[in-house]
């Protein structure tokens, strides 16, 4: 294998992809669409939560009392109430027409009738959505106060009693391991974020993979590939072709991850700086002040995103990407070399790339069970392991395996770059009059020239 | 003496179709050869066995007197017949490529391209994307980047096909150049005019086996049957009259001076040239008496129609 020569055909793949403006502008444009996508749940969240002012029809009576002093309801049950920096709380026992809570300020009314205890229901009344995040606080916050109703009505109990006698039962995951017990569960939220990494390897896979067919297929057409052939090895050639792509799609990945970490501090240290919130990063009635993270933390959605352990995810990702890359990328250039044009080229390539997305599509039902022999199975075979080994990294998965996995995947990478190597040095000389599986075979053989 | 090419017995066979047949060819040090055939006589599958595109049957082949290596392919400048550049690329950048490849290194590639440039008048388009210029242009840079790294040997498939009158003598001129600064060259080529102003050699191929081969002039002289161009002053009849038995008379060209006429002959007997020089001598004023050996084209056919007879009366 001569360097020099392996080195200027990675140079030149890598340089003619990524010195080109629609390289630029989508690595330069994903990163900050990412953080601004995260920024914007942020932003949207925090600001629908402020707007609400929630006016309770407390109709029977059930959790509010008319305090002398103030002559206005308060509830029975104060700490039922939470302070909350999204919304607060006005109660009444009959409200007045929608046109006039509405003029009053109001954006929300909620509505029941006796029969509430009974069939758990009641009305929210809004002109727009509140949202998941202040709906369910309501409910939570109506559901403590007619239960330190009903405590109270029906029982001898009073409601610091009953506080301490309710239970509500905890399971906390312990995992028995080789090192004893570890902490284990909340395998569904970390396989899905392996879930999330396997889909960006498939289609990174997938995407680059159809990269270097297509510059197979473009050499031929343009007649390049004879001179190429004359000084450089086809088996060197293919390889420079694989890593130089290869290479490319590293840069994206290395990019996007500097870049996001670089856009997503300058968000942070702009949001925790205040100049997002109109009052100030505080939260109303708190003495301390509200952080980017505290706001992701309690968002569902962000929340998943600071669970990731990002070093080991990606660290695993790029493993099993430059393995799953050598692999799947010298048999798209096999394909490329095999065929006339790009077109006839996709119809081939549906049976290879047929394994990783089977990974794909069976990887969902990994996360249930995560430990089915299936599964790891198919996280050891390694067509199928660059995908459905990461959903059971972001599981838990004991070293050796990554390990071995990995190992098994280089192994079978390097005989397909022989294998694709020899139908390369064939096929990519080959006019396209003839193609077809056959004649790969006879190429594989070493036939055909 | 040590070839800068040396093929024996060489012999490619496309399943039942045999595309060589044992050919033998030698290209000597400085020298031009060019490799002459119709269509489908092999040429192509003799260069591609040469540069390791194709692999032969049987036979062997020495490239600067080493038996054939990829290493040794590599120092070969080589510009096939169908040739291409890579669009998306600068032209610069691509022949600095190329050159890279053939084992130059960078400062080295640039400085002598600069010169290629210059030389072929191309070096406004240094920076340009090949998608941007001519095909004639491409032509050029694809012929620079074949001989940048100064090879021993140069192997030319058509060089001339899609240039204008104008670049082809450049080209011409430039592939005169190298071979009179050692450089060996095969050339494939349809284009007999260049065979004859170029070619040292030449090597006819018809249906996969060597058919002529020789030195350029030797072969013209072989040839030639007894062709002669006479300008003479004097009466026709009395030009005539004097050939007599000697030769036979094609034609008379009349009146191209002041009563200047050439006449067009073939003589019976080559060896009796000067015989009918002094007769014709005596009767007419004979200013020029000139051999006109064949040329490359007519030789070309010639040699293939009879390969052709053999073949069918085989």
């Amino acid at each position: 294998m001569r360097v020099g020569l392996l080195g200027a055909v990675i140079f030149r793949e890598w340089r003619t992809r990524v010195i080109k403006k629609s390289f630029v502008i989508g690595t330069l444009l994903m990163p900050f669409l990412m953080v601004g996508f995260v920024a914007g749940v942020v932003l949207f969240t925090d600001r629908t939560e402020q707007e609400q002012r929630v006016l309770v029809e407390d109709a029977p009576g059930l959790i509010t009392r008319l305090d002398a002093a103030s002559g206005q309801y308060v509830p029975r049950c104060p700490g039922c109430f939470p302070e909350r920096a999204n919304h607060g709380y006005r109660f009444v026992r009959e409200a007045p027409a929608d046109s006039v809570w509405q003029a009053q300020g109001y954006t929300l009314l909620v509505e029941y009738d006796e029969a509430v205890l009974q069939n758990k229901a009641g009305y929210l009344v809004y002109e727009t959505s509140p949202g998941m995040v202040a709906k369910r606080h309501i409910e939570r916050d109506l559901s403590r106060a007619m239960e330190h109703a009903r405590v109270l009505a029906s029982t001898d109990l009073d409601w610091a009693a009953y506080q301490r006698l309710k239970l509500d039962l905890i399971l906390v995951d312990r995992e028995v391991s080789e090192a004893g017990r570890v902490e284990g569960g909340g395998e569904e939220i970390r396989g899905g974020i392996g879930f999330l990494f396997s889909a960006i390897l498939f289609l990174v896979l997938a995407v680059y993979g159809g990269l270097i067919m297509r510059s197979v297929v473009e050499e031929k057409s343009n007649h390049v590939i004879e001179v190429l052939i004359a000084a450089v090895r086809p088996e060197e050639l293919l390889l420079g072709k694989v890593m130089g792509t290869g290479a490319v799609a590293l840069t994206q990945l290395v990019a996007w991850s500097v870049l996001s970490t670089v856009a997503f501090s300058a968000f942070q240290l702009f949001f925790d700086s205040g100049a997002l919130t109109p009052g100030g990063a505080m939260a109303v009635g708190e003495e301390v002040p509200v952080d980017l993270l505290t706001v992701m933390a309690e968002n569902e959605f962000t929340a998943i995103l600071l669970d990731i352990q990002w070093g080991l995810m990606a660290l695993s990702t790029i493993g099993f990407f430059v393995g799953g890359y050598l692999l799947y990328g010298s048999l798209y250039a096999a394909v490329g070399a095999s065929v006339a044009s790009e077109q006839e080229g996709q119809s081939m390539v549906v049976p290879i790339i047929l394994p990783l997305m089977f990974a794909y599509v069976v990887g969902s039902g990994a996360l249930q069970n995560p430990e089915m022999a299936a599964f790891t199975a198919l996280s050891w075979f390694p067509l199928t392991s660059p995908v459905m080994m990461l959903v059971r990294v972001a599981v838990g998965v004991s070293l050796w395996e990554v390990i071995g996995s990995w190992l098994l995947l280089l192994l079978t990478a390097r005989a397909t770059l022989w294998l694709a190597g020899r139908i390369y040095r064939h096929g990519v000389l080959h006019d396209g009059s003839l193609t077809g599986w056959k004649l790969i075979a006879q190429w594989v053989r070493g036939h055909g020239r | 003496m040590t070839h800068a090419l040396d093929i024996r017995k060489l012999e490619k066979a496309y399943g039942p179709q045999r595309v060589l047949k044992g050919v033998n060819l030698d290209v000597k040090p400085g020298s031009i050869m060019g490799l002459l055939g119709p269509n489908g006589a092999g040429k192509s599958t003799l260069i591609r066995s040469v540069m390791g595109i194709v692999e032969p049957d049987a036979g062997s082949i020495r490239i600067g007197g080493h038996p054939w290596s990829r290493e040794a392919v590599r120092g070969v400048g080589y510009l096939p017949e169908e040739r291409g550049l890579y669009k998306d690329m600068k032209v610069g950048e691509q022949a600095v490529y190329f050159a890279r490849l053939k084992g130059m290194d960078k400062a080295d590639a640039v400085r002598a391209l600069k010169g290629w440039f210059e030389r072929l008048e191309v070096a406004g388009w240094w920076d340009r994307k090949v998608s941007d210029i001519s095909k004639g242009m491409a032509q050029k840079i694809q012929f620079i980047c074949t001989v940048v790294h100064e090879p021993a040997l140069l192997i030319l498939d058509e060089p001339l096909s899609g240039f204008d009158p104008i670049n082809a003598r450049r080209i011409i001129d430039a592939v005169r150049d190298l071979a009179e600064s050692g450089t060996s060259i095969l050339l494939s080529t349809h284009d007999m005019p260049s065979v004859e102003r170029l070619c040292d050699e030449v090597v006819l191929l018809h249906g996969g086996e060597v058919v002529l081969s020789g030195k350029a002039d030797v072969l013209r002289e072989e040839g030639w049957a007894g062709e002669q161009e006479v300008v003479f002053r004097g009466n026709d009849l009395a030009f005539t009259n004097a050939l007599g038995a000697g030769a036979h008379l094609d034609r008379i060209e009349p009146d191209v001076a002041d009563g200047v006429r050439r006449a067009h002959l073939r003589l019976r007997d080559p060896a009796q040239t000067a015989g009918v020089l002094q007769a014709l001598s005596s009767s007419v004023d004979v200013l020029e008496f000139v051999k006109v050996r064949p040329t490359m084209e007519s030789l070309f056919i010639q040699a293939v129609n009879a390969a052709g007879s053999n073949t069918e009366a085989a």
